[in-house]
């Protein structure tokens, strides 16, 4: 079934176009990963999906309900985080828990039972006494993201979850996600700048830009379809000769003197032309202090991806 | 559960703590009794309609009226605090409508209002039953001051906080605009006697006229005068309620 559908989705600030023609379409039961620098559209495109404001052009409807006609039956349904904090000051962790599963109408009882879940999820047992206001930045998003759950929903939206989390906290997040998946065939609109977290955790990703999307597909094939071009590069101790002028006719390369001297191979056919150079090298005596190669991951992807929309003729 | 009631059970819970009863129950109850009693050497006297009501009871009568402004300023640190701290954006993405909000707030700062109403008049019926002339109209008189001046000021404070931005501003107004009602008013002192460019001041504040209201039920003084004051205090609150929700509405995320 399809969870999100957007067609030529639209929204203007004043004059200033956040949201460019948008036309999505997620299946339920997944993470969809949305990624994009800052600025790019990300959270007025959750506030868009959620209807918390309505877009300036274009269709959505979101678990086959217009959200034009009827928004209220779509809040009823999802869950969202958004980016900004949100908390009420003067109510301790638990209570926090108790009152946002209240104002979804969950009876008593089972707020009591997932308040106590939630509290050992999130790892809140410790402070669930303390009032929001006396809490850390990260300790107050993870009451933020707990108390979520507190309610049942079909499609969960959340706005970079992660910001502010430690690394172990973090992992937690994500490992919980996949197990509400996986338990409940929750939908999970995730928007996130950490692209190891969107590769750990997402079935299929979309990268935005300027409001428009510029790929959607999973991980692995985007890794397939944009990381051909492999980077290695290579460390030398310092020579005397020129390396411009020995290497004048290898394409691909880039050399670089300082802080030291490397030379890096970013091509599709990095190989071959790795070994060019090793040739040319070893015929002139360079020895060699270090070579690597950087592996293709979402992060590089998303890198070339975006950068390539920034260039001026696209 | 109704959204409306679970709001207003939420708005409650997020407000009631030690700090806002001392504010709301205690101080007014300090003051009918220790400033009530002292003034009574400079103010003997004070001719209400055809009686002569003591200082003590004028005050506690006025508290009253002062309590239920009081208790709206709780609406706009709702709608402020809501603003502030991500929760108006989260009630909004959730199983609410804006007019759910804003009714919610109406309902809880008529809860309050009643409340502390009823709890000054209990607490001030010593001070005032000499003079009491209760009658049939003096429960409707006092719900009725209670309703409409906890719509016209909660609107008044549910404006000044959608339209400020920073938490200073919006301290310094809302206090600001909060002491000038009370004290220009006649909730504290009559206006008989005051000098004529305050006198008139009482008379152009809202609170003056919810006071005479109040008293109005309280002391069996139901003038014409007192009918206008009704009448324009529903109007007033019809205007500043209307102007409220459309601000409200409009609030961008
Ligand atoms: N309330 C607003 N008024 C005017 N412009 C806005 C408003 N909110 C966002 N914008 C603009 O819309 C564009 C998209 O913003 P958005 O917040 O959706 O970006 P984002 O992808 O979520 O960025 P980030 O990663 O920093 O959260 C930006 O250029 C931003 O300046
Ligand atoms: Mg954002």
């Amino acid at each position: 079934m399809l969870c999100i559908q957007t067609s030529n989705l639209t929204k203007k600030y004043g004059s200033s176009l956040a949201v460019d023609g948008i036309d999505l379409e997620i299946k339920s039961g997944q993470v969809f990963g949305f990624l994009g620098p800052n600025g790019a559209g990300k959270s007025t495109v959750i506030k868009l999906l959620t209807t918390l404001m309505p877009p300036t052009k274009g269709k959505l409807s979101v678990l086959g309900i217009d959200a034009a006609k009827s928004p209220l039956e779509i809040r009823r349904k999802i869950g969202v985080v958004l980016q900004q904090p949100s908390y009420e000051m003067t109510l301790s962790v638990e209570n926090s828990l108790d009152k946002y599963g209240m104002m979804w109408d969950v009876d008593k009882k089972i707020r009591k039972q997932r308040t106590e879940e939630l509290l050992t999820s999130f790892g809140l047992q410790d402070i669930r006494k303390k009032k929001n206001d006396d809490l850390s930045i990260g300790q107050r998003r993870r009451v933020q993201v707990a108390r979520e759950f507190m309610h049942d929903m079909e499609l969960l939206f959340l706005d970079e979850p992660t910001v502010g989390l430690d690394p172990s906290a973090r992992r937690d997040l994500l490992d919980f996600l996949k197990k509400q998946v996986q338990k409940t065939g929750l939908t999970i609109f995730y928007t996130t700048h950490v692209l190891s977290e969107a590769e750990y955790l997402c079935d299929n990703v979309a990268i935005i830009n300027k409001g428009k999307i510029l790929a959607v597909d999973s991980p692995n094939e985007l890794k397939n379809r944009f990381g051909r071009e492999k980077t290695i590069k290579i460390n030398l101790s310092n020579t005397s000769l020129s390396l411009n002028e020995l290497l004048s006719d290898i394409p691909d390369c880039k050399i670089e003197l300082e802080p030291e001297t490397t030379i890096t191979i970013n091509s599709s056919n990095s190989e071959i032309v790795l070994m060019n150079i090793l040739k040319i090298l070893n015929q002139n005596n360079i020895t060699i202090n270090d070579l690597s190669a950087i592996p293709t991951n979402l992060e590089e992807i998303f890198l070339k991806v975006v950068s390539d929309s920034n260039e001026p003729d696209n | 559960m109704n959204p409306i009631i679970r709001l207003v059970y939420r708005n409650l819970t997020i407000s009631i703590n030690p700090g806002f009863i001392i504010w709301q129950i205690l101080f007014p109850l300090i003051y009918i009794f220790v400033a009530g009693y002292a003034y009574t050497s400079l103010i003997e006297n004070v001719p209400f309609g055809t009686k002569d009501l003591s200082y003590p009871a004028f005050l506690a009568s006025g508290m009253i009226g002062f309590n239920i402004m009081n208790s709206t300023l709780i609406s706009g640190i709702i709608i402020w605090n809501d603003r502030r701290h991500g929760m108006f954006e989260q009630i909004m993405s959730g199983p609410y409508t804006r007019s759910d909000y804003i009714l919610s707030n109406i309902v809880t700062i008529g809860i309050i209002g009643l409340v502390s109403a009823g709890l000054i008049t209990a607490v001030g019926y010593p001070v005032f039953f000499e003079s009491v002339d209760f009658s049939i109209v003096t429960i409707p008189l006092l719900i009725f001051a209670s309703v409409v001046g906890a719509i016209l000021f909660g609107s008044i404070a549910s404006i000044i906080s959608t339209r400020l931005r920073s938490s200073e501003g919006f301290n310094v107004i809302i206090n600001t605009v909060f002491l000038f009602f009370a004290f220009a008013s006649t909730a504290f002192y009559p206006a008989q006697g005051a000098p004529q460019p305050l006198a008139t001041a009482f008379y152009i504040n809202p609170l003056s006229y919810l006071v005479d209201i109040v008293r109005a039920g309280i002391f069996g003084q139901i003038t014409d005068f007192v009918i206008m004051e009704m009448i324009f205090l529903i109007v007033l609150a019809s205007i500043l309620f209307v102007i409220a929700t459309k601000l409200l509405t409009k609030l961008d995320f």
